[in-house]
C-alpha cells in the first residue's frame, strides 16, 4: 500500500506565559491511498493539533518540527500561498461542531460553490449544480432546495452532511474528520459513520479519523494512534491494538467501551501537563 | 410579516402618544405661566387675561391637550370671527415667541439637522470602521496601541470642548476655516462646505472613537469563530475569507447600532447645533426651553422621540434582512 | 494568546474571580494606574477645596479687578488667562474670580452629582431589574413597557425641559435625579438578563429546593453573581454622568451659579474662546481628563473581570 501522508516525529510547540510548551511530541503514523486511520486519546492528547499541523491551520505562535508530506511533497515550512492550493483541493476537514463551523450569515449552497470555485474556478451557476450534487450524494432529500438553506435551517446531523459534502467537493486526496460525531445525537452518529466509512469506501480517499471513543474506529479504522499527553502512546493495525494492546493506557481506553463522557469541547491544557491518570479516564 | 409591522407600529403610536401626554402634563402642571412671559414687563392682569384667553390656556387639561393632538390629525383653528385663523393638518401650533407656525420652524430646519447628521455619519463610519478594522487585523501592534488609546481618548473629550477647541485653532489662530455661516449649498457651495466641516468632525469624532472600539472588538470576536477556521480550510484566499466570512458578521451589529445613533442624531445635535450656531432642529430646542415656547418644546420633544421610536423599528426590519438567523416571529 | 485561542486549551479550575485578583491585576496595568492616580488627586482637590483657597487667598466667588485689565474688556493681565504665582491656574476675563479655586469647588459638584446619579441609577437598575428578572410574568411586562419607553424618549431635550421648567430648588438634587430617571433603564436590562439565567441554575434551585427564603435567593445566591458585571457597569457610568451634569451645566440647566461647575465655566468661556482661550483650556482639560481616567479605569476592570472568567 503506497503511503498518502507520511508524518515523521511531529512537535508542534506553543509559547505560554511560562515558556513554551509541547501540544505534540514526536508523534509519527501513516496513512495509505484508501486507507482509515484513527487518532484515539482523551481531550488534551494533541490529537486536534496534529491534524490542525497537517493543514497548516495552527494558530499563530506555534511551532512544528518533524516532517510531514503528502503524496511525497513536504508540507511543513511551506509557504502559506502554496498550503491554501491544497487545502480544500488535496485535502480538507470536518470539525466537531457543525453549527458554529459553518458561516451563518450565508447559505450552505454558496459555502461550497466558494470552495469549488476557489480551486477549479468556474462559474457560480457550474458551481452551483456541483454544490447540489454535493449535497444529494450525501443523503440530503430535496438538494435543489436545501441548497438555498441557511445553516441553522437544518438539523445537527443534516449541518454534519453539509459539511463532510463541502469537505468532499473537491474529491481531495485526503479527509482529516475531527470528532466528527461527537456533537451528535447517538442514531446520528451511527448514521453520519455510515456515510463516512461509504464515501471513504467510494471514493478512495485516504481518511484520518480523529475520536476519544475508541469504540467508534473499531469498525472503520485499519491502523490506530493512540495518543496522550502529545505524546504517542501506541501505533498499531486495528486488529492488533484491539485485539492485543501493548499499552496499559490503551487496555484502559479499551476497558472503558462503552463510557459516560459528556464534554464536548476538550479540558484544559493543564490536565495534558500534569494530571493523574484516573482524572483521564472515567 | 405585515401583521409584525402593524403590531409594531400600533407600540410606535402608543410611546409617542405617551411621550406626548408626559411632555403634556409637565408643562401644564409645571411651567410658569406662558402668558406672563409673552406679556413681557408692562403688563397688567387684563392683558394676561387677555392673551390666555387667545392661547386657550383657560381652558381645562384635556380640552388643551386633546386640542393638540387633533391639531396633529386633522388641523385646528385659532382664534374666532374675523380673528380666524386655521391651521391645517399636521398642525403644531404656533410659537408663542414669534407665532410662527411651528410645523413651519420644523420644515425649515430639519434641512440643517439632516445635513449635519448625514455629514457626521458618514465621516465617523468610515473613520471609526477603518481604523477598527486594521486595529482588528493588527491586534496587539503598536498601531493597534496607538489608534485605542485614541480612541479612549477622542471619546471622552466634551464636543463643546472640543468645538471651541477646533475654532480656536482653526479659525482663530491658523484662520484656514471661516466662521460657520448659515449659507445655502446653492449659494456658495465652498462656504456652505467650510461651515459645515467643524459641526461634523465635532460630532463624528465621538461616534468614531466608539465605532473604533466596537469594530475592533466585533472583529477580534469574529476571527475567532469556528466558521473562520473552516473557511481557512477550505482554502479560500485571506481577502476573500475576510472580507465574507469575517466582516458581514463583525459589522451587523454595528448597522444596528447606527441605525439608532443616526435616528437620535435626526432629532437634532443639540450641543454641536448650539456652539456652532446652526439653525437645526436642535438649536431650536435649546432655544424653545431657553424661552419658555411651549408648543416648540412640544414639537421638538415629539419629533425626536419619534426618529427614535421609527428608527427602532427600522432597525428592526433591517436586522431580519441582515441576519438570516433572525426571523419574525409573531407571538 | 495564542494557547487560549485553540479549544483545547481553554477553561479549565478557573481562578476565583476575587477582587483581590483584579486589584493586583490593575496594580500592575500603567494606564490604570495613572488614571487612579489622577482620580485621587481630583477626589482630593474637591475634598480640600476650602483649604485651596484658604493657602491661595482666594475664594471661588472672590472678585479680583487687580488681575484683569479693564481696558481691554476685562482679559486677564498676563500671558495663558493670567496665570502667576498668585493665580496658578489664571483668572475669569471680567470679574477676576481664581480659575484654580473654582475648579477645586467645580469638582466637588461634579463628583457629588456624578456619583450620587450613579448610585441611584444602580439602586434602581438592581431593584427593577432584579423585580423583573426574578418575578417575571406580570412585574416584568410593566418594568420592561416601562423602561421601553424611558429609552425611546430624547433624554437630552427631555431632561433640559424638566430641568428647566422644575422650580428652581435644589439644583444638584433635581439633576440627580433627572439623570437617574433616564439612566436607569441600561443597568436594569443587563440585571434583568443575568438574574432570569441565574434563576434557572442548578445553584438557585438548590437552595430554593432546601427552603431558602426570597430574600436569602436574593441576596446570598444572585446578587453576588451579579458583582462583577455591576462593579463594571457602574465604573463605566460615572465618567458618562461626569460629562452629562458638565453637559447639562454647560446648556445653563445644571447647577445654578455662582456655584462653579466645570461645564458652566465652559459655558461661560464661549464668548471669550478667541482672546482667552485658557478659560476654556483649563477646565476642558479638567474635565477631559476626569472622563478619561474614569473610563480608562472602567475599561481596565472590565478587561481584569473578563480575564478572570476566562482563565
Amino acid at each position: 500500500m503506497s503511503e498518502l501522508l507520511v508524518v515523521q516525529d511531529l512537535t508542534v510547540t506553543f509559547p505560554t506565559t511560562r515558556g513554551p510548551v509541547d501540544v505534540v511530541r514526536g508523534v509519527s503514523f501513516a496513512v495509505g491511498r484508501d486507507e482509515t486511520v484513527g487518532i484515539v486519546g482523551e481531550s488534551g492528547s494533541g490529537k486536534s493539533m496534529t491534524s490542525l499541523a497537517i493543514m497548516g491551520l495552527l494558530p499563530k505562535g506555534a511551532t512544528t518540527r518533524g516532517s510531514i508530506r503528502l503524496n511525497g511533497t513536504e508540507l511543513l515550512g511551506r509557504p502559506d500561498r502554496e498550503l491554501r492550493r491544497l487545502r480544500g483541493d488535496q485535502m480538507s476537514m470536518i470539525f466537531q461542531d457543525p453549527l458554529s463551523s459553518l458561516n451563518p450569515y450565508y447559505t450552505v449552497g454558496l459555502q461550497i460553490e466558494e470552495m469549488y470555485r476557489a480551486h477549479r474556478g468556474g462559474t457560480r451557476k457550474a458551481a452551483r449544480e456541483v454544490a447540489i450534487r454535493a449535497l444529494g450524494h450525501v443523503g440530503l432529500p430535496e438538494p435543489e432546495r436545501r441548497v438555498d438553506y441557511y445553516p441553522h435551517q437544518f438539523s445537527g446531523g443534516q449541518r454534519q452532511r453539509v459539511m463532510i459534502a463541502m469537505a468532499l467537493v473537491c474529491e481531495p486526496a485526503l479527509l482529516i474528520a475531527d470528532e466528527p460525531t461527537t456533537a451528535l445525537d447517538v442514531t446520528v452518529q451511527a448514521q453520519i459513520l455510515r456515510l463516512l466509512a461509504g464515501l471513504q469506501r467510494e471514493s478512495g480517499t485516504g481518511l484520518v479519523f480523529i475520536t476519544h471513543d475508541l469504540a467508534v474506529i473499531s469498525s472503520i479504522a485499519t491502523r490506530v494512534l493512540v495518543m496522550r499527553r502529545g505524546e504517542q502512546v501506541e501505533y498499531g493495525t486495528a486488529e492488533q491494538i484491539f485485539a492485543e494492546p501493548e499499552h496499559e493506557y490503551t487496555r484502559m481506553l479499551l476497558e472503558s467501551i462503552p463510557r459516560i463522557d459528556d464534554s464536548l469541547d476538550d479540558p484544559p491544557h493543564g490536565s495534558l501537563i500534569g494530571s493523574p491518570d484516573d482524572e483521564v479516564i472515567l | 410579516m405585515t401583521r409584525y409591522v402593524i403590531g409594531r407600529l400600533a407600540g410606535v403610536v402608543v410611546i409617542l402618544f405617551l411621550v406626548c401626554l408626559f411632555t403634556f402634563v409637565l408643562f401644564f402642571t409645571l411651567q410658569p405661566d406662558p402668558a406672563v412671559m409673552i406679556c413681557g414687563k408692562t403688563c397688567t392682569p387684563e392683558r394676561i387675561d387677555q392673551i390666555r384667553d387667545v392661547l386657550g390656556l383657560n381652558q381645562p387639561f384635556l380640552t388643551q391637550f386633546f386640542g393638540f393632538l387633533g391639531g396633529i390629525f386633522a388641523g385646528r383653528d385659532y382664534g374666532e370671527g374675523a380673528n380666524l385663523v386655521h391651521c391645517a393638518a399636521p398642525c403644531l401650533g404656533y410659537s408663542f415667541q414669534t407665532n410662527q407656525s411651528v410645523m413651519d420652524m420644523v420644515v425649515e430646519r430639519l434641512p440643517v439637522s439632516a445635513t449635519v447628521a448625514i455629514g457626521a455619519a458618514v465621516l465617523w463610519l468610515i473613520v471609526g470602521i477603518a481604523a477598527g478594522l486594521l486595529s482588528a487585523v493588527k491586534e496587539g501592534t503598536w498601531w493597534d496601541r496607538t489608534a485605542m488609546g485614541l480612541a479612549l481618548g477622542g471619546s471622552s473629550i466634551p464636543n463643546y470642548v472640543l468645538a471651541l477647541a477646533l475654532q480656536y485653532v482653526l479659525v482663530v489662530q491658523l484662520q484656514v476655516l471661516p466662521f460657520p455661516q448659515a449659507v445655502a449649498f446653492s449659494d456658495d457651495p465652498v462656504v456652505w462646505f467650510q461651515s459645515y466641516l467643524m459641526p461634523w468632525i465635532v460630532l463624528a469624532t465621538g461616534y468614531a472613537c466608539l465605532y473604533a472600539r466596537l469594530t475592533r472588538a466585533n472583529v477580534i470576536d469574529t476571527l475567532a469563530e469556528n466558521f473562520m477556521r473552516t473557511a481557512r480550510s477550505k482554502g479560500l484566499s485571506p481577502a476573500l475569507t475576510m472580507r465574507r466570512h469575517a466582516l458581514r458578521p463583525a459589522l451587523t451589529p454595528i448597522a444596528t447600532i447606527f441605525g439608532m445613533d443616526f435616528a437620535a442624531l435626526l432629532g437634532g445635535a443639540l450641543i454641536t447645533e448650539t456652539v456652532f450656531g446652526l439653525n437645526g432642529v436642535g438649536k431650536m430646542a435649546a432655544d424653545s426651553i431657553a424661552k419658555n415656547d411651549q408648543p416648540v418644546i412640544m414639537a421638538v420633544t415629539l419629533l425626536a422621540a419619534f426618529f427614535v421610536v421609527v428608527g427602532n423599528l427600522v432597525v428592526d426590519l433591517v436586522y431580519t434582512r441582515l441576519d438570516p438567523r433572525v426571523r419574525i416571529t409573531t407571538p | 494568546m495564542t494557547v487560549a485561542a485553540h479549544p483545547e486549551q481553554v477553561a479549565g479550575p478557573a481562578p476565583a474571580t476575587s477582587g483581590r485578583r483584579v486589584i493586583r491585576v490593575l496594580l500592575r496595568d500603567r494606564g490604570a494606574v495613572l488614571s487612579g492616580a489622577y482620580l485621587a488627586l481630583i477626589v482630593l482637590m474637591a475634598i480640600g477645596a476650602p483649604l485651596i483657597s484658604a493657602i491661595t487667598g482666594h475664594g471661588p466667588n472672590d472678585f479680583d479687578t487687580a488681575a484683569v485689565n479693564t481696558d481691554l474688556g476685562g482679559v486677564p493681565y498676563g500671558s495663558l488667562g493670567g496665570i502667576s504665582s498668585e493665580h496658578l491656574l489664571g483668572v475669569e476675563p471680567q470679574n477676576g474670580r481664581d480659575i484654580l479655586a473654582r475648579i477645586a469647588y467645580g469638582a466637588r459638584v461634579s463628583l457629588i452629582i456624578a456619583v450620587s446619579a450613579t448610585a441611584l441609577t444602580t439602586l434602581l437598575g438592581v431593584v427593577l431589574g432584579m423585580l423583573a428578572g426574578f418575578y417575571q410574568g406580570w412585574a416584568d411586562q410593566v418594568i420592561c413597557r416601562v423602561m421601553d419607553f424611558l429609552m425611546a424618549f430624547p433624554a437630552l431635550i427631555f431632561m433640559i425641559a424638566i430641568l428647566s421648567a422644575l422650580p428652581q430648588g435644589n439644583r444638584p438634587v433635581l439633576l440627580v435625579v433627572v439623570i437617574s430617571v433616564f439612566g436607569w433603564p441600561y443597568l436594569a436590562r443587563v440585571v434583568r438578563g443575568q438574574t432570569m439565567t441565574l434563576v434557572n441554575r442548578e445553584f438557585v434551585e438548590a437552595a430554593r429546593a432546601s427552603g431558602a427564603s426570597t430574600g436569602q435567593l436574593v441576596f446570598k445566591e444572585i446578587l453576588p453573581n451579579l458583582r462583577s458585571s455591576l462593579i463594571v457597569m457602574t465604573t463605566l457610568a460615572v465618567p458618562g454622568y461626569v460629562g452629562t451634569e458638565a453637559g447639562l451645566s454647560f446648556l445653563g440647566v445644571g447647577v445654578t451659579p455662582p456655584t462653579p461647575s466645570w461645564g458652566q465655566m465652559i459655558a461661560s468661556s464661549v464668548g471669550w474662546y478667541a482672546v482667552d482661550p485658557m478659560y476654556f483650556v483649563i477646565p476642558g482639560a479638567f474635565l477631559f481628563l476626569t472622563v478619561l481616567s474614569l473610563t480608562v479605569l472602567g475599561d481596565r476592570i472590565r478587561a481584569a473581570f473578563d480575564a478572570g472568567e476566562a482563565s
